[in-house]
C-alpha cells in the first residue's frame, strides 16, 4: 500500500532527475554538436579524454572550488551569528528578521546587475569610498586578483540569509530548559554554545552546508551577469563553461561530459563535507556525557 | 395568419443571414494567417507601430505578432536556440544577429530565402548591408537594420578626429595633460563578444586579418595581430584608457563618454541617439568617424540584425510579406527617425531631404562602406571565445601580447582541426 502512495513522487523524481541524468551520461559518450548536424554519433570515451586534457576545465574547477569553499564557509559563519542574534528576544526583532531576508528574495540577475554598478570603477560607490579613505581606485571587476573576491562577496550578501533561516529554524527546536540546566550547573554562555547549541544544531548546519555547497558549486547566473567569466577567465565556473559549450558552441556531447564530471565531483564533495562535520562537531549524546561529568 | 407568415419570413431571413455570416466568418478565419516573429525587446518595441500598420494593411489576410524577447543579444540567442532545439519552433521568424547565421545554417534551422529575394532586391541594399546574410550559397536573412563599430569624438575638443592609432594616443595625452578630460579613449575591454569586435577593427586597421574564411588562415600571431593587441594593452598602460576598461561593455563606455569624462569612445550607432538626449553632458559636441587605422585600412565591425524564416514554418509566404514590409524604404526611414536605426536600403542613404534633416546619416553611410564581418563559420562562438580569453589576459597583464596571440592561434587551430575544418 505504501508503495502505491509513494509512486507519484517516485515517478516525478524519475522524470525530472534520473531521466536527464541518464541522458547526460549517454550523451557524454557521443559526439553531438553543430558539426555533426546535431545528431548523436558514438565516439567512445573521446569526450572524457578531452576533459582530462582540457586545461581550461581544470582551471575552472579550481576556481569553482575556491569560490564555493570560501563563500559557503563565510556564509555559514555569518549565518550562525545572525541566527543566534535573531533567536534572542529584543525589540524590533521581527522587523529585522523580515528585512534580513530581502537579499535572498531578490532575483540573482537583478542583484548581480546592481553589484556590477556598485563595483564599477570609477562611477560606483565603492570606488568613491576607496578614493575617500585614500586607497585609490581598486578596479575591482577588472583585476583578475580582485574580481573573484567580488563574486564571493556578492554571493555571501545574497545567500547568507538563506543559511541563517535554516539555522534559526534549528535553534528554535532546542528546548530552553537545556540552557537553564547548564546555567544551574554554573556553566557560562560559551559552554552553552559549545555543548548544547552546536551539537543540537548539527543536522541543520549540515543541511545548510549541503544546500549551499551544491548551489555554490553550480554557480552560474551571478557570474554570467557580474563578470561574464572574466577578466582573463579568472571567474569562469564549471557551470558557465558547460553552458557555453551547450548553448553557444552547440556542443552537447562535451557539455554533457562536463556536467557528468561535475555531478560525480559534487557527490564526493558532499560526502566528504558530511563526514568532516561528523568529526568536527561531537554528537549530542557525547556532549551530554561531558556535561554530566 | 398573415402576420405569422410574415414573422416566419423574417425569422427565416435572419437565420439565412446568420448562417451566411457564420460561413463567411469561418472562411475568413481560415484565410487569416497568423505569423509570429521573435525579436529582442528593444526591436520589438521599436517596430510596434510598423507591425500595427502592417496588420491594418493586411486586415483579414495576415496577422503579424511580435514576441518580445530578452534585452541582451546573448540572452536572446539562448532563448531562440532553446526553442529551436525542441524540434518545431513556436515562431515563424526570428530577428537574428549577424554572427549566429552560419551556426543556425549548419544546424539546419532556417528556410533558404533566395527564391523570394532576387538580385534586384540585393542590389538595392547598401553595400555593407549585403554582407552576413548568406552562408554556403544560400540566402537566409534579410537585413532590418545595419550596425557597425564607430569612433565617437568630441567636436568641442578637436577640429579633426584622429585617423591613425598614434594620432589618437597623442591627441588623448595632450587633452589629458591640459585636464580637459580624465580619459582619452573608452572602449569595450570586458571578456565578451564586444572585445572581439574592438579587436577586429584594430587587427584589420593594422593591415592584418583574424581568420580568412576561404582557407582558414589565422592571422592572430602575425605582426598586425600582435600589434593590435599590444596597442590596446598600451592604451591602458599609458593611462589613455582607464584600468577599469577591462570590465567595460557598451553601457560603461557610454556612461564615461556621456558625462564628458572621455575624448573618444568606440560604440555602435545606438549610442548616437543616447548622446542626443537631454541628460547627456556632451549633447551637440559629438562627432562620428570610422575607427583609427593605418592609412586605407579603416574598418568597422559589422553587427547587423536581420529577419529569418525558421524551418518548419507553415506561413513562409506570409512571413516574407511581413519581412518585406518591415524592411522597406518607408519603414527604414521611420525606424531611423524615431529610433536611430541605421538603414540598410541604399535609397534611404541617398534621400536628400533626410540627409538635410539628419546630417549624421552621411557618417553612418560612410562607416557602412568599410564594414567587415566577423569570421563566417559555424564555429565562430568557440573561436571568438578563445580570442577574448587571451585578449583579456593580455589587457590585465597576465600574459604578453606575443604569447597571448600565439596561444589564441594554436587554440583556434585546434578548434578548426578537431571539427574537420582544417588539416
Amino acid at each position: 500500500m505504501t508503495v502505491f502512495l509513494l509512486l507519484p513522487s517516485l515517478l516525478f523524481l524519475l522524470v525530472v532527475f534520473v531521466g536527464p541524468l541518464f541522458r547526460y551520461a549517454w550523451l557524454s559518450f557521443h559526439a553531438d554538436s553543430v558539426m555533426t548536424g546535431l545528431i548523436a554519433i558514438p565516439n567512445g570515451g573521446a569526450n572524457w579524454l578531452r576533459l582530462v586534457q582540457d586545461q581550461r576545465y581544470w582551471q575552472d574547477l579550481g576556481q569553482t572550488l575556491r569560490f564555493a569553499g570560501v563563500s559557503v564557509g563565510l556564509e555559514l559563519f555569518l549565518a550562525l551569528i545572525i541566527a543566534l542574534l535573531l533567536d534572542q528576544r529584543w525589540r524590533g526583532r521581527d522587523l529585522v528578521r523580515t528585512l534580513a531576508l530581502i537579499p535572498w528574495a531578490l532575483p540573482t540577475t537583478v542583484m548581480a546587475l546592481g553589484w556590477r554598478w556598485i563595483f564599477n570603477t570609477p562611477y560606483g560607490p565603492i570606488d568613491y569610498f576607496t578614493n575617500l579613505v585614500g586607497i585609490g581606485s581598486l578596479n575591482i571587476l577588472g583585476d583578475p586578483n580582485l574580481t573573484w573576491m567580488a563574486t564571493v562577496w556578492a554571493d555571501v550578501w545574497k545567500t547568507t540569509p538563506f543559511a541563517a533561516l535554516i539555522l534559526l529554524a534549528g535553534l528554535q527546536t532546542i528546548p530552553v530548559d537545556l540552557y537553564e540546566a547548564v546555567r544551574l550547573e554554573g556553566g557560562n554562555p560559551l559552554i552553552c554554545l559549545r555543548r548544547i547549541t552546536l551539537p543540537l544544531l548539527r543536522p541543520y548546519i549540515l543541511l545548510a552546508l549541503l544546500f549551499r555547497l551544491a548551489q555554490a558549486f553550480g554557480v552560474f547566473d551571478l557570474i554570467q551577469v557580474l563578470t561574464g567569466g572574466g577578466p582573463a577567465s579568472s571567474t569562469e565556473s564549471v557551470a558557465l563553461y558547460a553552458y557555453w559549450n551547450a548553448l553557444r558552441f552547440l556542443d552537447f556531447g562535451y557539455s554533457s561530459t562536463i556536467i557528468m564530471a561535475s555531478f560525480l565531483l559534487i557527490s564526493v564533495i558532499c560526502l566528504i563535507a558530511w563526514i568532516g562535520l561528523q568529526i568536527l562537531i561531537p554528537t549530542h549524546s557525547e556532549s551530554r556525557g561531558v556535561i554530566k561529568s | 395568419m398573415k402576420q405569422s407568415t410574415f414573422i416566419k419570413k423574417i425569422l427565416a431571413s435572419l437565420f439565412a443571414v446568420l448562417i451566411c455570416s457564420a460561413v463567411f466568418g469561418l472562411v475568413r478565419a481560415r484565410t487569416i494567417e497568423s505569423v509570429t516573429f521573435l525579436m529582442a525587446a528593444p526591436f520589438a518595441d521599436a517596430t510596434r507601430d510598423l507591425v500595427k500598420q502592417f496588420n491594418q494593411e493586411h486586415r483579414g489576410e495576415i496577422n503579424l505578432q511580435v514576441v518580445r524577447g530578452p534585452l541582451e543579444t546573448e540572452a536572446m540567442s539562448d532563448l531562440a536556440i532553446s526553442s529551436l532545439l525542441l524540434g518545431k519552433a513556436p515562431f515563424d521568424g526570428l530577428l537574428m544577429d549577424v554572427t549566429w547565421l552560419p551556426k543556425y545554417a549548419a544546424a539546419g534551422w532556417m528556410e533558404p530565402l533566395e527564391d523570394f529575394f532576387n538580385e534586384k532586391d540585393v542590389d538595392a541594399l547598401a553595400i555593407g548591408a549585403r554582407e552576413g546574410n548568406s552562408y554556403d550559397g544560400h540566402l537566409y536573412r534579410w537585413p532590418l537594420t545595419a550596425d557597425m563599430g564607430l569612433l565617437y569624438y568630441r567636436t568641442d575638443l578637436m577640429e579633426q578626429p584622429p585617423a591613425t592609432p598614434e594620432e589618437l594616443v597623442l591627441v588623448s595625452q595632450s587633452l589629458q595633460k591640459d585636464r580637459k578630460v580624465d580619459w582619452g579613449y573608452v572602449w569595450q575591454g570586458r571578456q565578451y563578444e564586444g572585445l572581439s569586435c574592438v579587436y577586429l577593427e584594430m587587427i584589420d586597421g593594422f593591415g592584418g586579418d583574424w581568420l580568412q574564411p576561404n582557407n582558414n588562415h589565422i592571422g592572430l600571431d602575425l605582426d598586425p595581430g600582435v600589434q593590435a593587441a599590444a596597442w590596446l594593452q598600451e592604451l591602458i598602460d599609458q593611462g589613455v584608457s582607464p584600468n577599469a576598461v577591462t570590465n567595460y561593455a557598451e553601457p560603461e563606455a557610454l556612461q564615461s563618454f556621456k558625462v564628458g569624462d572621455a575624448a573618444f569612445m568606440r560604440n555602435w550607432p545606438y549610442a548616437w541617439t543616447e548622446l542626443q538626449k537631454s541628460d547627456s553632458a556632451v549633447k551637440g559636441n559629438v562627432g562620428i568617424t570610422t575607427m583609427v587605422a593605418r592609412p586605407g585600412h579603416s574598418t568597422a565591425t559589422l553587427g547587423s540584425w536581420g529577419l529569418t524564416v525558421l524551418k518548419g514554418s507553415a506561413h513562409v509566404n506570409a512571413s516574407i510579406e511581413a519581412i518585406r514590409f518591415l524592411t522597406n524604404e518607408s519603414s527604414q526611414k521611420q525606424l531611423f527617425l524615431k529610433h536611430g536605426y541605421t538603414p540598410t536600403q541604399q535609397s534611404v542613404f541617398d534621400d536628400p531631404q533626410l540627409l538635410q534633416d539628419k546630417p549624421i546619416l552621411a557618417e553612418f553611410g560612410q562607416a557602412l562602406k568599410v564594414v567587415k564581418a566577423r569570421p563566417e563559420t559555424p564555429l565562430y562562438a568557440q573561436i571568438s571565445d578563445v580570442l577574448t580569453r587571451q585578449l583579456s589576459s593580455i589587457l590585465t597583464r597576465e600574459t604578453t601580447p606575443k604569447d597571448g596571440m600565439n596561444v589564441a592561434t594554436s587554440h583556434t587551430n585546434q578548434i578548426l582541426i578537431s571539427a574537420g575544418e582544417k588539416l
